[in-house]
C-alpha cells in the first residue's frame, strides 16, 4: 500500500489532524508517522489519484489544519511513497534539514499576492501619459473608427505602453509590499499576471502586511490585487537564490527581477 | 471555499481561491526524489485566464478599438484626469469604511484556519459580499 504524503512536521505539534478525511473518495483517513522529533502527516494514497478539484482541496485542507496550529513543511500535491518505511527513512535521513526548515518557518505564513490591471484603468493611464497615442486615437475616431493600418498602429503603441506599464506597477507593488515581510518570493512570470509574488510573514505581523495590502489597493486603483493567505509556506520550503534560509530582512534578495 | 480568508481574494466564486493557490499547491511546496508524483496531466485545463498582452495583431486591433471606446464614453481630452480624481476622492470618503475592513480581515486571519474546516461547503463564502466582484464583472463584459 503506497502511502500521500501531505507535510512535515514536529512531533511536538500541538493539533495533529490525525484521523481528518484526506485524499481519495471516500476519504482517507490523515495518520501520523512519527520519527525522532518530526512528524509527517499522510494517508493511504488510493488508485489512480488525480488532480482533481476536491483532491487539490483535500491536500490543501490538511494543510491548513496543521498549518492552523503549527509550522508545516507542506509537500507539492500528488507526492507518493512506496509505503510508510519509506517516509519515516526519509525523515530520519534529513531530519537535519528538515528541523532548520521548520525552525527557519516558525509562526510565519505566506500570503500570494497577484496583481493584474484593470483593462480600462491601465487605458486611461497610458492614454494620459502619452500625447501621441491620444492624437492618433483621436484621428482614428474623426475618421470614423480608423483605418486598419490606423488602427494596428494604434494598437501597436498602445499594447507597448502597457507592457511597460506593467513591469512599472509589477515593481513598484513588489516593492511596495516586501518591507512588511520577512521574505519574498517571486512567482513565474510567464502565467499571466503583472505581478506573481509570495511573501512570508509573521503571525504576529500579519495585520500590518493585511494593511501594505490595502495601501496598495488605494495607491494603485488601476491594479486588480488578488491576496491569499493565509497559507502554509509552499514557496518558502527550500532555501533558494530567492529566500536565504533564515532571511531576516525582507527585500535585499529580490534586486534579480 | 477553505483556503483562505475568501473575502481576501479578488472577485470570482468559491473556486478562485483554489485556481488562485493552484499553482502553489502544484508547482511549490517540498519534493522529496525518493516519492513519485501523480501524473499531473489534465490540469492544463485550469491553466486557462491568461492575460498577457501578446504581440499580436488582434490585441492591436482590441486595443484599438479599446481606446475608441473609452474616448466615446468620457469626452475626448477630460478622459486622462479622471482616474486620479476618482482614486483621491474614494481616498478621503473610505477612510472610515476602510479601517472597518481592515479589523475585519485582522478577524479572518484568526479564524482562516479554524473555518477551512467547516468551509467544505461553499456557500458561505458566495453569501459573502466582495467587495471588488464589480470591477471583475466589468472586465469579463468587456471581454465579451
Amino acid at each position: 500500500m503506497s502511502t500521500y504524503v501531505y507535510g512535515i512536521t514536529a512531533v511536538s505539534h500541538p493539533a495533529l489532524p490525525e484521523g481528518m478525511g484526506g485524499v481519495g473518495d471516500p476519504p482517507r483517513p490523515v495518520r501520523i508517522l512519527r520519527q525522532g522529533e518530526l512528524a509527517a502527516v499522510v494517508s493511504d494514497a488510493p488508485e489512480g489519484l488525480r488532480p482533481k478539484r476536491r483532491e487539490l482541496l483535500a491536500h490543501q485542507n490538511v494543510l491548513s489544519e496543521i498549518g492552523a496550529a503549527g509550522c508545516v513543511l507542506p509537500m507539492r500535491f500528488g507526492s507518493v511513497a512506496p509505503d510508510d518505511d519509506a517516509v519515516t527513512g526519509v525523515l530520519a535521513e534529513r531530519a537535519e534539514h528538515y528541523r532548520e526548515r521548520l525552525h527557519a518557518l516558525d509562526d510565519r505564513v505566506e500570503y500570494n499576492v497577484k496583481a493584474n490591471h484593470i483593462e480600462e484603468a491601465v487605458l486611461h493611464h497610458v492614454m494620459a501619459g502619452n500625447p501621441e497615442i491620444r492624437a492618433l486615437a483621436e484621428a482614428n475616431r474623426q475618421s470614423g473608427g480608423g483605418a486598419y493600418e490606423g488602427k494596428i498602429r494604434l494598437g501597436e503603441m498602445v499594447a507597448a505602453a502597457v507592457k511597460d506599464r506593467e513591469s512599472e506597477d509589477g515593481t513598484a507593488l513588489e516593492s511596495a509590499l516586501e518591507g512588511a515581510a520577512d521574505a519574498v518570493s517571486v512567482g513565474p512570470e510567464s502565467t499571466g499576471w503583472l505581478a506573481n509574488v509570495s511573501y512570508l510573514v509573521k503571525r504576529e505581523t500579519a495585520e500590518d502586511f493585511l494593511a501594505a495590502v490595502e495601501q496598495v489597493r488605494k495607491d494603485m486603483p488601476h491594479l486588480e490585487v488578488r491576496l491569499n493567505g493565509p497559507l502554509p509556506p509552499y514557496s518558502f520550503v527550500e532555501p533558494g537564490p530567492a529566500e536565504p534560509a533564515g532571511t531576516v530582512a525582507g527585500g535585499a534578495e529580490t534586486g534579480t527581477r | 471555499m477553505t483556503v483562505v480568508p475568501a473575502q481576501q481574494t479578488g472577485g470570482g466564486g468559491g473556486s478562485s481561491g483554489l485556481y488562485d493557490v493552484l499553482e502553489l499547491v502544484l508547482d511549490r511546496g517540498l519534493v522529496i526524489d525518493a516519492f513519485v508524483r501523480v501524473s499531473l496531466v489534465g490540469i492544463e485545463i485550469l491553466k486557462i485566464d491568461i492575460r498577457v498582452v501578446v504581440a499580436s495583431v488582434d490585441t492591436y486591433l482590441r486595443f484599438a478599438e479599446a481606446c475608441n471606446r473609452l474616448d466615446l464614453e468620457a469626452g475626448p481630452r477630460k478622459s486622462p484626469g479622471l482616474p486620479e480624481i476618482v482614486g483621491e476622492v474614494t481616498e478621503s470618503g473610505a477612510r472610515g469604511k476602510s479601517k472597518g475592513a481592515l479589523s475585519g480581515a485582522a478577524e479572518t486571519i484568526s479564524d482562516a484556519f479554524k473555518q477551512s474546516r467547516e468551509e467544505a461547503s461553499e456557500r458561505e463564502t458566495e453569501s459573502r459580499p466582495r467587495a471588488r466582484k464589480s470591477t471583475a464583472t466589468r472586465r469579463k463584459e468587456e471581454q465579451e
